[in-house]
């Protein structure tokens, strides 16, 4: 009942203008839409022609605009705000730059050192002392050890292709390519000897790479920097911080913010190729300090305390230390951006905040937590590019090479590469490493950068410290300060005094902001479209009212009235079909129509809006074409019928 | 009478709206309004009608909604900020140039030398258990008095709750919770001990606190800027400039460009951290140089002498100059942002400037000239321009005047006020430690300083080398020792020569400036976008519906006077019912296609004007008010 209620109420009408072509011209009449009424409007062909060009030419405009509105709807507008606030005081990572101390690491690599040292004597004639050297030959013929000798020093002659080996002495022709480590090493005609040395793969001994070096310096650190990572990873951990230094070996003053502070303010970390650092404010205990007054007085002020009679020779040749600036919850990778502090001198590092953050996807492909990315992030701190890019070589590690490197984390199960277990390890990792530098390994792909990342820019000063006037009395103190451990009275070559501090508490925040919202997207459009045409959704709904549904529904109901036609043409007889499809096709084409008055739909429509004249209505008309309007009554079962078949 | 003629007039006239009753009202606008969707639901069939009533609605409440947010987004005032980097000619930075230590020791030894043998003979008892050595010492009276205003003490933590504290003169110990009686030289060597400077509010008072070192070498350093801070206030400024170095001995070569300058184009300035200071090209006198050209040439070459023998031992351990880069006519902080000039080395500085231009309020909270900010800036009196350093400064000693009574020695001083020294106000280091010490009180400052909102910095690329080198050193000390001296022997060495190079990198300017992201203009283009975009509607379509509105008042007045009128006449003078919204709407609009009303074909053939429309209707609701008027209205 209430269908039929709702029938009767709204009835299903189709469009009232019985062709297409009266249907455009009563959609151009009445469109909101400005060109169309002047195509149906002007006089003449060459106007009419010209109002279609504009218009075709606006709605061209319209399309074209808009698309580049979408195209460039993902675009970012960068703001920069500057607010001077208390900030929170970075983490400052000191290490030494020696891991650990020499004279407690004398027992892991006294064969290492003895070898290294022969290696200098036979291919340098340098040595320290003569019967020194002659008697840790005779020690090293007698104990033999098999993993120097798979791995020796090999001088080599570049165009013969052959190598001394360092202790037989004997020559051999070299298999296998030769990877030069120095780039500008081929002098043409230079006689000098290069050194390097040879890996092969231990399963397959014909499959060689032989790394040589322009200097000696080089090669042998990169040889002895092998054999005492080998000689590491067999140390647990526990052993090799007691080996490297304590906090109170580190540090012998500290100062922060105008306050007195000691060991407990450090966290110790241990870094597999700087021993024991030591983190100041690592937030670890759950409070970060923060600094509210710039200036040095108001920073961090320590004297480090770099024991250089306990260097390592070979491993590390710059005295020193390195400290990081980074953010407490950032791994520091000091081996790649620490920053080298100078002995002797006070170092000043004035520090300048700046926060960035980037837009994630889809303005930029950079990652917000690191979550995305399918490599384990092995170190326990945020994500960042570094970490992920070590921790994709070192997976590729633990795959390729069944064992882990050493300078890295190790993952789940693995464990680090030492020669007993894995006597093919330093061919593999060389190899890896050369493809993961020539982006083979895919690592420089999957890895994408971090959404958002703090900077700490620093302006790094050194002055002289002591001063020549005040260093007696320094020394002296110091000296009592660090106890009676300490026999010796301290050297000023052996301190470093290091002042980190904010230079002002501006902190810059580097922001990306979305250029473009959703509404000021359709507010361009809306724009583009009012300048052009003054057009609006409702035209657009006008438009697929008109060109889709309306027309579709007008050629449709005029097929089945055709069909209709046909159907009972057929039934009735051939004369009277004839009759019927006369009076049907001229139903509406009927000229006799148009004569009497103008297209009856548009002139119903058009009635009401000459409101202005004096005369209200122009009623006769109106009302003749009451007339006309049972034409399309006419028409109505059909399309109810059309809309229930 | 006249007036209620006028006024019934003035009704009459009103009356003639656009349509008399709300419908009408309604059919009109919607008939003849310039906004698209209204116009949609009075001429279509009666289901096009609901959906384009409902599609009506939609887009007005998006539009809005839209519109809301549109105001929202200007009224939080963005900026979007513009970079522009490359190379112009800009004015050469102020450039100060202090040496690290503030005065010359020879020049100051009368006045610390009480001190500096108080210190001596604290440490040699601290530093050296056995008695014995350090009577030779204390041949001369040591000045007590001075020692007792700020004791060092030496605290034993042997027992962790029971710290035991010694004063290193004294003979008898003072213990906090017991007195435990124990030689205080007898273990001092073990790591035990720590140094602490005792601070009081008054001596011999008993409010008390002990300042914790936990290096001797920080204690000493402390104690002696404290005791020195005390004697040196007292002295007057044109004495302390004296006893500084010297323009004419501290600088010993300068070139700009390739323009010889000399001591007499940089400015004296005392800055009590490093005594004189030497601005080159600070701007307050004569316009400030520009350089034109990138590169070293051109630049600031310096050669300077910081005398290195003749720095106070326990004021200053670092040994340098210290320069700053800084804008014309602004203050030079250089704690904050001075670096170093090692000696013995060339330091060649690159600079970058970084500017930062930003708009004020109601974009960002900063100031522009300082005079919005409620600190009295006690920098203004060298003339220079506003600076949150300086502004901090400022709340700082203005702190310190209130709560200590006396300014700090460092930071200038409000009028009427002195610098505070042991004699006149004891407890002024105890004052000023906790003062400094107060998080609450940095808190104030920072909360109630603004940053200025042209922010530049100027980033430095430092590099040093050795100079001079070996092979010159002879020649080069010879010259500068007999420009300086007029003598033939070598008065300068390693430790006090210093060469500094400043100039302008290949790039020299990095500016980020900032506008406004959403102007008047940008508001209103968008709103008119978006109502544009979802009804084709623009201001006038508001006004109109201003005006529509202002109409349905009238209709609403006028109803309520006919309905008053009603109250004393009857009402049941029209016989026939007032037509349907639905009739008036199709009485409106499209006539042709509706069914005939009933009773409007008789009647439109016998009126043409009025056919079966509207009129009728106005005339029926023009009549029945006009009626109870009475007759005057009629006659005009």
């Amino acid at each position: 009942k209430i269908t039929a209620r709702l029938k009767r109420t709204l009835p299903v009408r189709g469009p009232q203008a019985p062709t297409l072509s009266e249907l455009m011209r009563w959609y151009c009449l009445n469109t909101n839409t400005h060109g169309c009424r002047r195509i149906v409007v002007s006089r003449g062909r060459l106007r009419r022609l010209l109002w279609i060009v504009l218009t075709l030419s606006a709605v061209g405009l319209i399309l074209w605009q808009c698309a580049e509105l979408l195209m460039n709807y993902y675009s970012a507008s960068v703001s920069v705000t500057v607010q001077f606030q208390k900030l929170p005081f970075p983490a400052v990572t000191i290490c030494n730059i020696n891991p650990y101390k020499y004279s407690a690491m004398k027992e892991y690599l006294y064969e290492l050192d003895k070898e290294t040292k022969k290696a200098l004597e036979t291919f340098y004639g340098f040595s320290e002392g003569k019967s020194k050297v002659r008697r840790s030959v005779d020690d090293w013929n007698s104990t033999g050890s098999d993993f120097f000798e798979q791995i020796p020093l090999l001088k080599v002659e570049d165009f013969s292709r052959t190598a001394t080996e360092l202790h037989s002495g004997q020559k051999r022709k070299i298999e296998g390519s030769v990877f030069h480590k120095d780039s500008s090493i081929v002098n043409s005609g230079d006689s000098n000897d290069i050194i390097g040395f040879q890996l092969c793969d231990a399963n397959n001994s014909s499959e060689c790479a032989l790394y040589t070096f322009s200097s000696g310096v080089n090669a042998i650190q990169e040889w002895y920097k092998l054999h005492y990572m080998n000689i590491m990873a067999q140390i647990p951990l526990e052993i090799k911080e007691k080996l490297s230094y304590s906090a109170e070996d580190l540090l012998l003053t500290c100062f922060f913010d105008g306050l007195s502070c000691d060991k407990r303010h450090f966290t110790r970390f241990h870094h597999p190729l700087h021993g024991n650092c030591y983190t100041f404010n690592s937030g670890e205990s759950g409070t970060v300090l923060s600094t509210s007054t710039g200036g040095s007085e108001y920073g961090l002020q320590v004297v480090l305390y770099i024991d250089e009679a306990d260097y390592n020779p070979f491993l590390v040749t710059s005295t020193g230390a390195k400290i990081m600036v980074h953010d407490q919850n950032e791994y520091p990778f000091i081996e790649d951006i620490g920053t080298e502090i100078e002995t002797a001198a006070a170092t000043s590092i004035g520090m300048h905040f700046t926060q960035s953050r980037k837009l994630s996807k889809p303005y930029s492909d950079c990652t917000e937590t690191g979550a995305d990315i399918p490599v384990e992030n092995l170190y326990n701190k945020s994500y960042s590019l570094q970490i992920c890019l070590h921790s994709c070589f070192q997976k590729a590690m633990v795959e390729s090479c069944g064992c882990a490197q050493y300078a890295q984390p190790l993952p789940a199960g693995a464990e680090y590469c030492n020669y007993k277990k894995n006597p093919n390890w330093m061919y593999c990792y060389y190899r890896l490493h050369e493809k993961f530098v020539k982006e083979q390994l895919g690592c420089q792909q999957i890895c994408k950068d971090a959404c958002s990342f703090k900077e700490w820019a620093l302006t790094t000063s050194i002055a002289q410290w002591p001063s020549v006037v005040s260093e007696d009395w320094m020394l002296r103190v110091l000296s009592w300060d660090k106890g009676q451990k300490l026999n010796k009275k301290l050297n000023k070559t052996d301190l470093a005094n290091l002042m980190v501090f904010y230079k002002d508490l501006n902190e810059r925040f580097i922001s990306e902001n979305p250029a473009n919202t959703l509404v000021i997207l359709l507010s361009n459009f809306g724009g583009q479209l009012g300048l052009w045409m003054s057009c609006s959704v409702v035209c657009v709904i006008e438009i697929v009212e008109v060109f889709f549904i309306d027309s579709l529904s007008i050629v449709l109901r005029r097929q089945w009235q055709r069909a209709k036609k046909w159907w009972s043409g057929r039934q009735q007889g051939r004369a009277a079909q004839a009759t019927a499809s006369d009076v049907e096709r001229q139903g509406h084409e009927n000229p006799a129509c148009i004569d009497e008055d103008l297209p009856t739909f548009t002139t119903a429509l058009r009635l009401p809006l000459p409101q202005d004249s004096p005369l209200p209505r122009t009623p006769p008309p109106n009302y003749s074409t009451l007339r006309l309007e049972t034409a399309f009554t006419e028409q109505l079962p059909d399309t109810l019928e059309l809309s229930q078949h | 009478m006249n007036l209620k003629k006028y006024l019934v007039r003035a009704l009459h006239r009103l009356q003639k709206g656009p349509g008399y009753t709300y419908k009408e009202l309604l059919v009109w606008y919607c008939d003849n309004t310039n906004t698209h969707g209204p116009k949609r639901i009075i001429k279509e069939g009666p289901k096009k009608k609901l959906i384009w009533f409902f599609l009506t609605l939609l887009f007005a409440s998006l539009v809005f909604w839209q519109w809301g947010i549109l105001i929202n987004t200007y009224l939080s005032y963005n900026v979007t900020s513009s970079l522009s980097i490359g190379f112009k000619t800009m004015k050469f930075p102020a450039v100060t140039i202090c040496n690290a230590n503030p005065f010359k020791y020879s020049e100051v030894k009368p006045l610390l030398k009480e001190l500096d043998r108080l210190i001596e003979a604290a440490l040699e008892r601290i530093l050296q258990p056995t008695p014995g050595n350090s009577t030779e010492n204390m041949s001369l009276p040591l000045d007590l008095e001075l020692w007792n205003q700020i004791p060092l003490v030496l605290i034993d933590e042997h027992d962790k709750d029971n710290p035991i504290i010694l004063d290193i003169f004294e003979t008898n110990q003072t213990a906090v919770d017991n007195e435990t009686a124990v030689d205080s030289r007898a273990n001092v060597s073990k790591k035990k001990y720590k140094l602490a400077v005792k601070l009081c509010s008054h001596q011999g008072s008993e409010n008390c606190t002990y300042r914790n070192f936990s290096s001797a070498a920080q204690a000493v350093t402390e104690w002696y800027i404290l005791q020195s801070t005390s004697i040196l206030s007292k002295v007057p400024l044109h004495e302390r400039i004296r006893m500084g170095y010297q323009a004419e001995d501290m600088i010993l070569a300068c070139l700009y460009g390739a323009e010889p300058c000399n001591y007499k184009n940089f400015t004296q300035i005392y800055h009590p951290d490093h005594g004189n200071c030497y601005i080159f090209n600070w701007g307050m006198d004569e316009e400030a140089l520009n350089s034109s050209n990138p590169g070293a040439e051109f630049g600031l070459k310096l050669i300077l002498d910081i005398s290195q023998q003749d720095y106070i031992p326990y004021l200053s351990s670092a040994a340098g100059a210290r320069l700053m880069l800084h804008q014309q006519k602004s203050f030079p902080f250089l704690k904050d942002q001075g670096i170093y000039a090692m000696a013995g080395t060339e330091t060649s500085i690159g600079v970058l400037v970084d500017e930062l231009e930003r708009m004020g309020y109601p974009y960002s909270d900063c100031t522009v000239n300082g005079s919005d900010v409620p600190v009295r800036n006690l920098y203004s009196q060298y003339n220079t321009s506003y600076s949150i350093q300086a502004c901090l400064r400022s709340c700082f000693q203005t702190h310190m005047v209130e709560i200590c009574g006396c300014g700090h020695y460092m930071f200038p001083l409000p009028e009427g006020v002195n610098y505070c020294n042991n004699e006149d106000n004891p407890g002024w280091a105890y004052c000023y430690s906790s003062l400094r010490s107060s998080i609450k009180q940095r808190q104030i400052c920072i909360d109630s300083c603004k940053e200025t909102c042209n922010d530049t910095q100027y980033k430095m690329t430092i590099s040093m080398a050795d100079w001079p080198s070996e092979a010159s050193e002879d020649w080069i000390f010879h010259i500068l020792s007999y420009e300086r001296d007029m003598s033939t022997n070598v008065t300068l060495d390693r430790n006090g020569i210093i060469k500094l190079n400043i100039y302008f990198q290949e790039y020299n300017y990095r500016t980020i400036s900032e506008s406004a992201a959403t102007t008047i203009v940008w508001l209103l283009s968008s709103l008119g976008g978006q109502f544009g975009f979802w009804m084709g509607g623009s201001v006038l379509c508001l006004i109109e519906f201003g005006e529509i509105i202002i109409d349905s008042l009238w209709i609403t007045i006028i109803n309520v006077i006919s309905w008053c009128k009603g109250l004393k006449q009857q009402r049941a003078r029209f016989p026939d019912s007032p037509p349907t919204v639905s009739e008036l709407v199709e009485a409106h609009t499209n006539l042709g296609f509706q069914p005939e009303p009933v009773g409007a074909v008789p009647g439109a053939p016998a009126l043409p004007p009025e056919p079966g429309t509207p009129p009728p209707n106005y005339d029926s609701l023009r009549v029945q008010p006009l009626d109870t008027l009475g007759p005057e209205s009629d006659a005009d």
